[in-house]
């Protein structure tokens, strides 16, 4: 039935989003995983994310529950990530380019 | 010999600073600056910071002379403030910590402030006043914390003249406060406003209800000059700020008084709290609008100081907080 399906899993229910950013190696995929990963979502529920390195790609999972709570998640990622990634061109010591 | 690296984006401000063991290396800043009539908001200010942070950094290093291999440490900002503008600056501070391979360290916004404003005018114990537009305490120090003895129960001092700034369209730049300041010295008639202390605390949001609505009314009937207001708004709550520093002092027995916080650098504030000083022979500290008004410096000395008593931020603990109280912090680096 699907009310025992929906109970069983409630994530099937969500909207699942992925994104998958390539970087130039690993470690500076880890330092993007390192500088986006410790703040939490703002708002208390609604919204899932999970971030993770495999190799050199950073891969970022969301599943929530309306498409504006996971358009302003996606939104505020995409900010962050090219700062990161600005900052990494800027600053990196140039030993590791 | 320790280099710290500061990044402070609490607010409107954005500013990066470099301290070598009490010297101000560099201590670059740009400001937020909205139209007349309006605040800024979280999210345009968080842009605003994101569009010149990298800037603000190169600055930082040129100016200090320095490479990234000569800093010990990255200090930022973990909180209080508002949460955007935190993340932006939290981002790069996180970034180039690793880049560079240094440590990181969160420190909190009022306790830069009170360890720059120790810094800069080297008074040894001081009962702090820290007042600005997000904040409002009367601290003083005892046994490895900044206890505060006295708070705004609503909203700071500097947002009350921030938002009576907004109703009369006084300008932004450089900021509401200094504009208001430079009106009340052609004020002359005082207006009476609600008075509000309670015991060791003081509350802003009545008079700025009262005020809101009756500038206009007062101003368009010729009962008084928008020049009348400032002054008397100033007079009113500078009166309650030196009110409850005094008792905090006696309470503690402290002889001197350390003014900090954007809302410091205002010289009638600085005037009237030295004419209670004067009274109590105690002795009067404050900075100017360099040290005062939030800058990275700030975060940089109270990084030093947290870094030297063996403290750092391991980077999944590296998370902002919009509340995080003076009192929450362990001083580690005091008697």
């Amino acid at each position: 039935m699907a009310a025992t399906d929906r109970e069983m899993n409630p994530e099937s229910e969500k909207l699942q989003f992925r994104l998958d950013v390539p970087f130039p190696s690993p470690r500076d995929a880890s330092i993007a995983l390192g500088s986006l990963s410790p703040d939490r979502e703002p708002r208390k529920g609604g919204i899932n994310k999970q971030l993770m390195v495999t190799d050199r790609t950073l891969t970022v999972r969301w599943s929530a529950d309306e498409a504006r709570i996971l358009r302003v998640s996606v939104n505020s990622f995409l900010d962050n990530l090219s700062l990161v990634l600005e900052t990494m061109q800027m600053f990196a010591p140039p030993a590791s380019q | 010999m320790t280099i710290v690296i500061g990044f402070e984006g609490s607010a409107n401000k954005i500013g990066i600073g470099i301290i070598r063991d009490g010297e101000v290396l560099s201590n670059p800043r740009r400001t937020y600056i909205t139209p007349p009539g309006q605040g800024f908001l979280p999210s345009d200010t968080a842009r605003h910071h994101r569009a010149v942070i990298l800037t603000v950094l190169k600055e930082a290093l040129e100016q200090a002379g320095l490479k990234p291999a000569d800093i010990d440490c990255v200090a930022f900002t973990k909180g209080p403030g508002m949460g955007s503008p935190l993340v932006t600056v939290a981002l790069v501070a996180r970034t180039v910590a690793q880049l560079w391979g240094k440590p990181l360290l969160g420190v909190n916004h009022c306790i830069g402030h009170i360890e720059m404003g120790r810094l800069i005018t080297q008074a040894d114990n001081p009962t702090v006043l820290y007042v600005s537009g997000g904040n409002t305490q009367v601290i003083a120090y005892s046994e490895r914390r900044y206890r505060i003895f006295g708070e705004t129960i609503d909203i700071a001092v500097g947002n009350c003249l921030d938002r009576f700034a907004r109703v009369i369209k006084i300008s932004n730049d450089p900021s509401p406060g200094y504009n208001i300041e430079q009106m009340a010295k052609k004020g002359s008639q005082y207006v009476e406003l609600p008075y509000t202390v309670k015991g060791m605390d003081v509350s802003f949001s009545g008079i700025t209800s009262y005020i809101e609505e009756a500038a206009h009314k007062m101003i368009s009937s010729g009962q008084c000059s928008a020049e009348d207001l400032c002054f008397s708004l100033q007079e009113t709550v500078f009166s309650m700020l030196v009110e409850i520093t005094e008792r905090a002092m006696a309470h503690c027995g402290s002889g001197e008084v350390l003014i900090v916080g954007g809302v410091g650098c205002n010289l009638r504030l600085q005037e009237m709290m030295g004419v209670m000083c004067k009274e109590r022979n105690a002795k009067l500290f404050a900075t100017d609008e360099r040290f005062c008004i939030d800058n990275g410096a700030m975060i940089a000395q109270a990084g030093w100081e947290m870094f030297r008593s063996g403290q750092v931020t391991e980077l999944e603990d590296s998370w902002i907080t919009q509340r995080y109280r003076t009192d929450e912090v362990e001083v580690t680096w005091r008697d």
